[in-house]
Order: C-alpha cells, then sequence, then structure tokens
C-alpha cells in the first residue's frame, strides 16, 4: 500500500512526465528532419513511458493517481518566462533535467522504499542520463549559431529561475517530502 | 529574388499555424487570447523563424503582447 504522501509525490512525478511529453510531442512534431528531430522525438516517447510507468507503479501499489493541476514544468515558466527558440528550449530542458535525475536520485535514498518505487525510479534515471547527454551535444552545436556566451547566459538564467521554483516547491510540501524520508 | 517578409505575410502564416480564420488575427488582438497554452506560442514562434529565417530570443519577446507586435517584430528582424 502507499500512503497519503507518497502517493501526492508520485502523482506529482506522473504529471511532469505527461507535460514533459506534450512539450516534447509537440515541439518534436514542427521540427525540421535532422538530428535534433531525431532526438527529441524519442525524448518525447521516453517521457510518456515515463508517464505510464508511474501510473502503472501507483496502480500496482494499489492506488490511483491524483489528477494535480499544475506541473513542475509550468511554474518554470512562470518564472523564467517562455522559451522562443530551439536554444532556450533545449537550455530550459537541460536545467529541467539535471533537477529531475537530483530529485530521482534523492528519492531513491529514501528509505523503506517499495520495490515497486525503487525500480522504477531505477529504469526512468538510465533514459534521464540519455536525456541530459543529447541536449549537451545539441546545445555545444549550437555554438556556432548562438555564441558561447548566449547560451551560457541563457543556462544561468534558467538555472536561476530553477533554484526559485524549486526553493518553492520544497517549501509548499515540506512535510510530504520529510515524510518520505522518516523511516516507517 | 527573394519575396520580401510583410507583416501580412506573418498574419496569414501565423493563422495557418493557429489554424484561426485570419479576420480574428487582429492588430490588437492579444497572443494569450488567440493561445490558450503556452506551448503552443513556443511552437508558433519557432515555426515562425524557421519560416523566415530570423532568430529571436526571449529579450525579443518581452515587450510583444498582440499580434500586431509579433508580425512588426518578424518583418523587422527579416527586413
Amino acid at each position: 500500500m502507499i500512503d497519503e504522501n507518497e502517493l501526492w509525490i508520485l502523482s506529482f512525478y506522473r504529471t511532469s512526465e505527461i507535460s514533459g511529453a506534450l512539450f516534447f510531442g509537440t515541439l518534436a512534431r514542427s521540427m525540421r528532419p535532422g538530428p535534433i528531430q531525431h532526438d527529441m522525438t524519442k525524448h518525447f516517447s521516453d517521457e510518456a513511458l515515463h508517464s505510464w510507468y508511474w501510473t502503472s507503479c501507483i496502480n500496482n501499489l494499489g492506488a490511483q493517481p491524483l489528477k494535480l493541476g499544475e506541473a513542475y514544468q509550468d511554474q518554470y515558466i512562470a518564472a523564467a518566462g517562455l522559451p522562443v527558440n530551439l536554444m532556450e528550449v533545449l537550455a530550459i530542458t537541460q536545467v529541467f533535467e539535471k533537477r529531475v535525475i537530483n530529485q530521482y536520485a534523492r528519492h531513491s535514498q529514501a528509505p523503506d522504499l517499495s520495490r515497486e518505487v525503487r525500480e522504477t525510479l531505477a529504469k526512468i534515471m538510465i533514459d534521464e542520463r540519455w536525456h541530459i547527454e543529447w541536449i549537451q551535444k545539441a546545445l555545444k552545436q549550437m555554438e556556432k549559431d548562438y555564441g558561447e556566451g548566449l547560451i551560457e547566459a541563457t543556462l544561468k538564467h534558467f538555472w536561476e529561475a530553477d533554484q526559485e521554483v524549486y526553493r518553492k516547491t520544497m517549501q509548499e510540501h515540506e512535510e510530504r517530502v520529510r515524510h518520505l524520508f522518516k523511516p516507517r | 529574388m527573394a519575396e520580401s517578409v510583410t507583416a501580412e505575410k506573418v498574419k496569414a502564416k501565423m493563422a495557418g499555424l493557429l489554424r484561426q480564420p485570419i479576420e480574428r488575427l487582429k492588430d490588437d488582438a492579444l497572443l494569450t487570447d488567440l493561445v490558450s497554452q503556452s506551448l503552443l506560442l513556443v511552437e508558433m514562434v519557432i515555426e515562425l523563424q524557421e519560416e523566415y529565417s530570423v532568430r529571436l530570443v526571449q529579450d525579443d519577446l518581452k515587450d510583444v503582447k498582440t499580434v500586431g507586435d509579433l508580425t512588426r517584430l518578424i518583418e523587422g528582424k527579416a527586413a
């Protein structure tokens, strides 16, 4: 079984993965053919699959996912503004993916984690590492078009927004996160 | 010779991307009224940049609120 706090957290992960899939699905649809279109389409399919993993994980723990309105990404847009070109889209995603993998790694360290959750986190983290890699490579290739300085400044801008959003999210859901790390 | 980019042409392209009749895209129409999801706005702006081979950054759009603001911006960048 799963308690209320853990159900909320897993549902939050699920909602964020769905938002990620919708975001990349929409962008992949409008990309010109090439390596970025290829990797972005794979990224989109990974995010969709992850949302299924979380749905299935929650179901296997005897619960139903909670319907949550806002995903973590929505708060990013509110804090950092809309990305308006592909480089900015990839920069915001890079920052977000790093946050996700850190959060999943942290969650993996929680005591008394069920096998179901541990395995789900482990298989998603493998894909997340690849997400960071392909975006890093793509941003490197974009240096000739956008300039290294602008890319670094953009990453910094989104990284600062990430710090703010993460701080607010942790503050808002402090109780739930603390509960996760409490021995049961 | 390449065809010139005009605000009207950009507007027609936007209407196609948004699947909206061009009459709805009045110069003073707010983009947020036409595009319900911010993601669709991102998609449209990226498509317009590809179509007209222009590059925009976040700063360029900070004062863009209406259809007219955006069409003029693209027209100006493409000139």
